[in-house]
């Protein structure tokens, strides 16, 4: 699965601590989330996409092969 | 949904653990210093002699050591965290069977199965759970 977070940060100028910090979790998992080391939650890949006011497809995709 | 961690101690409980797993060596050393050998090592002295309740009190504060160190939460515990947790549990429980049948295999004494089975899988727990968050963490300050 791939995921536009790196992108969306950007865009809204927020770092990945203050990420964390307002989905309630780690600095490290929103980290290895951007790296694609770990695959969110539904939960917690909609929290993610609602803090950037985003349906959840245009931050998370499937990929070839998922 | 918040994460449910129902099942583990507070974060302070980590300190504690590890006070106590530190507490077991000088109180085995006392014991030792004493004359009282570990009760897996002789043939049976019968329960609640001095040596048994030696014996239970060096083994209950190290392995609610241990089990203080294993189960006490995360400063933010997570649910990546919680996945990291039950793999190194999946892994423990592996290990721990494995070293089990070996040992019902190939040594003859089974007083040693006690101990393997009391310490192995929390301390092979904590061993890959504490390097799966090294190199987590490594990797996050790595990338900044």
């Amino acid at each position: 699965m791939k995921n536009n977070i790196r992108v969306e940060r950007a865009i809204k100028n927020i770092t990945q601590g203050e990420l964390a910090e307002q989905v309630g979790v780690s600095r490290q998992t929103i980290n290895t989330i951007e790296s694609q080391k770990y695959v969110p939650s539904t939960v917690l890949a909609l929290k993610i996409a609602r803090v950037f006011g985003k349906p959840l497809e245009e931050v998370f995709m499937l990929e070839e092969g998922d | 949904m918040i994460m449910k961690s129902r099942f583990l101690f507070p974060y302070w409980c980590r300190y504690l653990g590890w006070g106590l797993v530190l507490l077991h060596v000088p109180l085995t050393m006392l014991g030792r210093a004493r004359g009282m050998v570990n009760v897996l090592d002789k043939p049976s002295t019968g329960l609640f002699t001095g040596e048994h309740l030696f014996f239970i009190c060096t083994s209950l504060v190290m392995v609610s050591g241990l089990f203080l160190v294993a189960f006490a939460k995360e400063k933010v515990e997570d649910e990546q965290i919680w996945q990291i947790r039950l793999d190194s549990l999946r892994w423990a429980i592996f290990v721990n069977y494995l070293a089990l049948i070996v040992s019902l295999v190939f040594i003859e004494d089974v007083g040693h199965m006690l101990d393997l089975n009391l310490y192995v899988p929390l301390v092979f727990f904590i061993l890959r759970f504490r390097w799966i968050i090294f190199r987590l963490n490594l990797s996050t300050s790595k990338e900044g």
